[in-house]
């Protein structure tokens, strides 16, 4: 919680506050205290979108939660989807159908290159180019049309990847339009890596993270990789089909924004080839397993607990739930990669910056608030 | 200093616009879009599974209205659009394919009794679709 402001002892001294009610910070708030233009310290101000779904996930059973899972972040609800989903497949000891893994898989990297986009949109209105952000939500847009036509929404996919497999197949055509949505997307990594002189200005060695510092203040996903340590759930936990796939997990060593924001280009390369090896390898037969064929109001979850984790977007996303043999979840732990990622690698990365450096640090992380206040 | 952006730049000049102009037109709606839902009176059997589905609890079983309550005696779902988060998890339960989400999107109202809808026979309910 922020204190009252205090009166400034210096002229040169003063608060500042970045959020949560400003668009450049999506809500959630930094309170800064300023010498001149440097930022003396940091100190992160969670809580402005917290709902609650630990406890709102103890009253709701397994199909529910799952339409509930969207919301934990807005900006990759398919991969959230996927988290819950093996969770309580593993707790009910669930085969999950060879079709629905592939499905889930090229579903969760969709969302994956859709969500590194909007990182590129937010990155590029925070250091101040305009244009960036509305390309970015411009090509953003096809793959909401994939999502919309396949899920049924936009935005929230209601829980398309739900206990058991996926909720839908694929309507007709759906590969063939899918291909041609990844051609779009090869367009904007095209555009994304053109030289772009005021970004390179504006990130080039601000932020910089090492990884003994990385590791320390709890970083994963892209943040970890972009300070030069090799580590994907994906690789060391294979999930799904992720085994069977091909793909390389980029690493970069200059440990800065700029090393943050290349990370998230090479990552959408990355989800294309993955995307396009699923789509080939796709096979025949049902999507859902037989038990949740029809939604059932109450299933029994067998007494136990589990600990799932995943690659999302943002870094390793994880649920923890514990199960007392009733048809709702005793309790449901979910962590968040943003989590640390906003509140003790944002202080230490802010603490020392300029002010003009705080948007493009604060955007850098690939942050994302709805996971982090969950 | 490289100009990659330029080609993209003159093809943006000649070419037209990402958006429309929405409410003269609109992009196509694709069939399985989870919108407003049409409900069928005549098939319902009053199961009231989708009130036990639903995530948001914004459909209740409810008798009918006066004039029906002859023909309709038992209870029939009341949707609640301001609570509804569009799952379709009861389209999905629904035993005899009573309730289905169409494609109309255009729910936003300034009335606010046009969001609940109470169990009404489908001549007598105006849906725009």
């Amino acid at each position: 919680m922020i204190d009252q402001m205090e009166p400034a002892p210096k002229d040169t001294e003063y608060d500042l506050y970045f959020g949560p009610a400003h668009p450049g910070s999506g809500n959630f708030g930094v309170k800064l205290k300023i010498d001149g233009e440097i930022v003396t310290s940091a100190r992160a101000d969670p809580g402005y979108l917290h709902r609650g779904f630990e406890k709102l996930m103890e009253y709701r059973t397994p199909i529910q939660n799952a339409v509930l899972s969207d919301r934990i972040c807005v900006l990759e609800p398919l991969n959230w989807n996927l988290v819950h989903a093996e969770a309580v497949d593993e707790l009910m000891g669930i085969d999950v159908p060879e079709r629905a893994k592939y499905i889930r898989v090229i579903m969760a990297e969709l969302s994956r290159i859709q969500s590194h986009i909007i990182w590129y949109g937010v990155f590029s209105i925070g250091t101040g180019f305009d244009t960036g952000f509305k390309m970015a939500f411009g090509y953003r847009d096809y793959i909401l049309d994939l999502f919309e036509m396949i899920t049924g929404g936009r935005v929230y996919p209601a829980g398309y990847i739900c206990p058991g497999g996926v909720r839908r197949d694929f309507p007709n055509g759906a590969a063939d339009k899918i291909l041609k949505v990844l051609d779009k997307m090869g367009e904007m990594i095209k555009l994304e890596e053109l030289e772009n002189p005021a970004l390179d200005a504006r990130a080039r060695g601000v932020g910089t993270l090492k990884v003994k510092d990385a590791i320390r203040l709890g970083a994963t996903g892209p943040v970890l990789r972009g300070s030069g340590m090799k580590t994907d759930v994906r690789k060391e936990e294979p999930y799904e089909v992720y085994d069977r796939l091909d793909f390389e997990v980029p690493v970069r060593s200059e440990m800065d924004a700029y090393a943050r924001y290349m990370i998230g280009i090479e990552e959408m390369k990355q989800s294309i080839k993955i995307v396009k090896q699923a789509l080939e390898e796709l096979p025949e037969g049902e999507v859902i397993a037989p038990k949740f064929k029809r939604p059932r109001v109450k299933v029994k979850i067998p007494e136990g607990e589990v600990y799932v984790r995943n690659e999302a977007a943002r870094g390793e996303a994880a649920i923890y739930m514990v199960s007392d043999g009733e048809s709702k979840p005793y309790r449901c732990k979910i962590r968040g990669p943003d989590f640390l990622h906003m509140i003790p690698v944002l202080e230490y990365l802010l603490k020392g910056a300029q002010i003009a450096d705080v948007p493009a640090i604060y955007w850098s992380l690939n942050i994302c608030p709805a996971d982090m206040d969950r | 200093m490289k100009l990659g952006i330029l080609p993209k730049l003159f093809k943006n000049l000649f070419s037209k616009p990402m958006t429309v102009r929405f409410p003269y037109e609109s992009i196509p709606i694709p069939d399985g879009y989870r919108g407003e839902h049409a409900y069928d009176m005549e098939k319902c059997i009053s199961c009231g599974l989708c009130a036990k589905i639903c995530p948001n609890r914004a459909i209740e079983m409810v008798e009918a209205s006066k004039e029906y309550k002859d023909k309709y005696p038992k209870t029939y779902p009341k949707i609640d659009l301001g609570k509804c988060c569009f799952c379709g998890l009861c389209e999905d339960i629904c035993p005899e394919n009573a309730i289905k989400l169409t494609k109309n999107f255009f729910l936003s109202t300034f009335d606010d009794s046009n969001v609940i809808r109470p169990p009404m026979p489908k001549a007598e309910e105006q849906i725009n679709d």
